[in-house]
């Protein structure tokens, strides 16, 4: 493994981590999505260069195209229980409560 | 020079690592910026320039833009610090995890170097431009996919 490979990596773990104990707010866990979104785009971005095979360019092109809509889904879903609730609290998300 | 590409890998990873501990979405986004602008230093350093350039483009100045608006929506207005202790026990727990399972796993003793794009001075034709290339003469499905996903999501969005 190289130390980029290890650069993110580390960031996906990290940015996972973040995503699995997010604490208060809705959006530092999309924050932490976009951040898994970015360490996957630059771990895609290295496939062309080390395999020198131009055409797997368009990978990561296309993964950052579907990471936005996924970013303005989840952005959308955000503002909607924004407007509900308040705010976007997590404690705040329990209708589904026992 | 090959420093300089270990600090921006280094600066990459410790983005990261402000995203998940982040004490409040203010600062999330600042570490998330810093990753990005990294990541696309990274990127040029190897020669991979159109890909790194659509990063900065599409990245930080379209997505994290809407990102930013939404955090000043959403976010409260007496924020944690950086300094506060429940952040940085947050920050060191997750940064000790990711190291002890670094070392345990041994992937420290077998790191290797890595090349660039066009090692043999400059050429006419790029990996990366001529990969961008294939997205419109033989990629154009994925082109029309790709516009049909985002027709879809805008209608969601407004939705």
């Amino acid at each position: 493994m190289s130390h980029l490979h290890l650069s993110f990596y580390s960031a996906f773990i990290l940015s996972s981590l973040g995503l699995a104990f997010h604490r208060t707010h809705l959006i530092s866990a999309l924050l932490c999505l976009e951040s898994m979104m970015l360490s996957m785009y630059v771990a895609l971005a290295m496939w062309p260069i080390q395999m020198q095979s131009p055409s797997s360019t368009i990978i990561p092109i296309i993964m950052l195209t579907f990471s936005a809509c996924e970013a303005g889904t989840g952005l959308a879903l955000l503002v909607a229980s924004t407007r509900t609730h308040g705010s976007d609290y997590l404690h705040n998300f329990n209708l589904l409560r026992c | 020079m090959m420093e300089f590409v270990l600090f921006l890998g280094l600066l990459f990873a410790l983005g990261g690592l402000a995203v998940a501990s982040n004490p409040s979405p203010y600062y999330g986004v600042v570490g998330l910026v810093v990753a990005a602008i990294a990541g696309g230093g990274w990127l040029v350093s190897l020669g991979f320039s159109f890909v790194s350039l659509m990063l900065v483009m599409v990245y930080l100045g379209g997505m994290l833009v809407v990102f930013v608006y939404s955090v000043s929506l959403a976010a409260d207005p007496y924020p944690e610090t950086w300094t506060d202790w429940g952040v940085v026990g947050y920050g060191f727990g997750m940064g000790l995890v990711v190291m002890v399972g670094l070392v345990v796993s041994g992937v420290f003793g077998l790191l290797t170097d890595v090349g660039t794009v066009n090692g043999a001075g400059l050429l006419s034709v790029r990996v990366d431009f001529s990969g961008a290339a294939v997205l419109y003469s033989e990629g154009a499905g994925f082109l029309l996919i790709g516009g049909w996903g985002l027709l879809l999501t805008l209608f969601v969005v407004l939705e």
